[in-house]
């Protein structure tokens, strides 16, 4: 349990999101909908320069194929250009320590996964990665599957809106994300976190002697900006192995609030921003009591544990507390960086992990959890109409049977995902290649295998096995997951949205769906489906850890 | 001939952006923002390091891997079931700072209540408020040699 003020902090954390994303939603809309914002002098020359050098119309609009094919394309061809760059580090300048190039098992894995925003690494940054792959392949990833992430929601909502005729353009769309969002504000948060401690350069690696004399060398290196794209676009993936939990990462606690407030910070805004987006303000009610009652479920399972003292996989200036609050926001937002090791955390804390994992949507990665949650939301519509005998209606248009099969086949991807990988590594003995894991307890080994595949599917990233899991089968079982939990949930959804394009709407609904009994209705039927579908799995790991008075998990 | 421009035409925008994307967010933003840091934030910017006797001792962040009697240690070096999550933690909890109190006295000849009073004057806490109270292992032993320069000869 936590005491008074542990309980303040995460109150005033949340509050501050809150307001802030409230405050930056009317911006971000206005980005999004093309509306004359006051950096328009400085860009708006700068876009048609960029417009007319990639040969794009920005005045050209897509249907859902189009947008969904240009999405898959742009993300496809930035994975490659990735790829050649780590494969190929080793020729290629700003590599001070020498790196050699990666092999291709391990690029194709790191690809993937920064290209679908999940971030799960199985290397260790400061020893496998040049400045340049810092840099050019993860950086410039963590940016472009952010800013994708962002188009997806917008095109998605583009298409719901009543009276729409199109999903937008999707090169407009993400040429604006990235001048009039990220870039941006990521350069204020890189240079705040600088003045906070986190090492921003590219003069290589310094060796000093120690206050005994021993030789030491200061891992330094272009860190502050990736951190801030990083939290901000919640990709997670650390400049170093051991993450956020790395001092030169995330220095002090000062720092450590601050991340765990940007990871919150864009996606708790374009839930604002969807209201004003579909046109209709108070169906943002029932996604932001949905997102924020489930983070609330989450924080107090987490806090209901016993929260660990400095001791094993906890730095000092954290202590148990901020571990496990970091812990259930970068799992709830998708981001997956971690602040201690997830060895460290309590069984309870793991269970929220998971949670905050399957539901995808509290509030979820970057564009993308407002998606699961409208995907909820219409499962929901759909069975409330069923007990009630009423016709499913959303934003005015009929739910058919077929928009029902859609989001059923987008749920269920996520356990065909993670639960079939998982059975087939133990099934072929694919696991025993970890070093170490034949001694560790049944349950905790069950836990960190789910655990692997889950932070997979859900491109959350953060992962018990690290580097650990740099062999052949977890390289490529992981990719194709990341792969399809990534872009099988944003097709099915665009063409859901593309389905609704000069449907029917009614102007008064038979069942209301902005107001707080539909936001609770809501809340439980995310956890009767993610409960239901997930629970058995959920009992044979971290719940028998939990009964087995397991403190922690390091075995 | 003409497919193939179609073809080029479709293609290119996406061809152009993923590059254009790649130079942009992967080197104009980072070497940017190195640049405003290395000029306006250097000493963070370089890994705030320590200096002792006019040369760097090592970052303030990172664990100096101190093993000698009369200095204070990190958490790092004993075993890896206590070990932090970094491996490179510069930080331990004031109880075990206080708890190395008795052999940085009996190897130097500080009096312990002078050492203690030095670890409570260096006391962090997590944002002021809440964790447990710790201190930063260099930042004290850094302290000690400044107050007790006798004791520690060679090293100033």
């Amino acid at each position: 349990m936590i005491d008074a003020i542990q309980s303040l902090i995460v109150v005033a954390i949340l509050a501050s999101t809150l307001i802030s994303g409230s405050l930056l939603a009317p911006y971000v809309v206005r980005v999004l909908t093309g509306t004359p914002t006051r950096l328009d002098r400085l860009l708006d020359p700068l876009e048609s320069a960029v417009y007319r050098l990639i040969g794009a119309d920005p005045k050209m609009t897509m249907g859902w194929r189009e947008y969904l094919f240009a999405v898959i394309l742009l993300n496809v061809a930035q994975m490659a250009i990735a790829f050649a760059i780590l494969v190929g580090q080793g020729v290629l300048p700003l590599n001070p320590m020498g790196f050699p190039g990666l092999s291709w098992d391990l690029a194709f894995n790191t690809v993937v996964s920064f290209g679908t925003n999940t971030n799960l690494q199985h290397y260790a940054g400061e020893t496998a990665l040049s400045y340049f792959s810092q840099m050019t392949a993860i950086q410039f990833l963590q940016f472009t599957s952010a800013a994708t992430g962002v188009c997806v929601m917008a095109a998605m909502v583009r298409g719901l809106r009543p009276g729409s005729s199109h999903l937008g353009n999707f090169y407009v769309d993400f040429v604006r994300v990235l001048t009039r969002i990220l870039l941006p504000l990521c350069a204020v948060a890189a240079l705040v976190l600088v003045a906070l401690g986190v090492p921003q350069t590219v003069g290589g690696y310094v060796t000093v002697k120690t206050v005994e004399g021993a030789t030491q060398r200061l891992l330094i290196g272009p860190v502050a900006s990736l951190v801030s794209i990083m939290q901000i676009g919640t990709n997670g993936g650390g400049y170093f192995g051991a993450n956020s939990a790395y001092p030169f990462q995330n220095p002090t606690p000062v720092t450590d609030v601050l991340e765990i407030y940007l990871m919150l910070l864009i996606p708790t805004t374009l839930i604002f921003a969807f209201g004003e987006l579909i046109g209709r303000k108070k169906e943002t009610r029932p996604i932001l009591i949905g997102s924020y009652g489930l983070l609330a479920v989450d924080l107090a399972v987490a806090f209901l544990g016993s929260i660990p003292a400095v001791g094993p996989g906890i730095e000092t200036r954290f202590g148990g507390f901020f571990s496990t609050f970091w812990t259930v926001i970068t799992t709830a937002s998708t981001t997956g960086s971690l602040n201690a090791s997830l060895t460290g955390i309590n069984p309870l804390g793991i269970l929220s992990a998971y949670m905050g994992m399957l539901v995808q949507a509290t509030p979820g990665g970057i564009g993308v959890g407002v998606m699961y949650m409208l995907m909820y939301v219409v499962i929901t519509v759909f069975v409330v109409g069923l007990m009630t005998g009423r016709t499913p209606e959303y934003l005015g248009a009929k739910i058919t049977a077929r928009d029902v099969k859609l989001v059923m086949v987008a749920f269920l991807v996520h356990p065909i995902a993670i639960l079939v990988p998982t059975l087939a590594a133990f099934a072929t003995k694919a696991v025993d290649a970890i070093p170490g894991f034949s001694s560790l307890p049944t349950s905790v080994a069950f836990t960190q295998v789910l655990y692997e595949f889950t932070s997979s599917a859900a491109n959350n990233g953060s992962d018990f096995l690290g580097a650990a899991a740099n062999t052949p089968f977890f390289n490529f079982a992981t990719a194709a997951v990341m792969f399809v939990g990534r872009f099988v949930p944003i097709a099915i959804l665009l063409a859901l949205a593309g389905s609704m394009i000069g449907r029917k709407r009614v102007a008064e609904q038979s069942l209301r769906t902005d107001g707080a009994a539909f936001s609770f209705v809501l809340i439980g039927s995310i956890l009767l489906l993610v409960v239901l579908t997930f629970l058995p799995f959920l009992i044979l790991g971290p719940l028998l850890a939990y009964f087995q008075g397991l403190v922690n998990f390091v075995g | 001939m003409s497919t193939r421009s179609s073809r080029w035409r479709k293609y290119r925008p996406v061809i152009a952006l993923s590059i254009l994307s790649m130079l942009v967010c992967g080197l104009a933003y980072p070497l940017l923002i190195t640049g405003v840091a290395q000029a306006a934030l250097p000493y963070q910017a370089d890994g705030s390091q320590a200096q002792l006797g006019g040369r760097a001792v090592g970052s303030y962040y990172i664990d100096n891997g101190f093993t000698l009697p009369a200095f204070f240690h990190g958490r790092n070096e004993t075993n890896p079931l206590t070990a932090s999550a970094s491996g490179v933690d510069p930080d331990i909890t004031v109880a075990e700072a206080l708890s190395q109190v008795p052999r940085i006295s009996n190897a130097t000849g500080i009096a312990g209540s002078s050492l203690v009073a030095l670890v409570k004057s260096h006391e962090h806490w997590t944002l002021w408020v809440a964790g447990t109270p710790y201190v930063n292992v260099l930042e004290l032993n850094l302290a000690l040699i400044a107050a007790y320069p006798s004791s520690y000869p060679g090293y100033a």
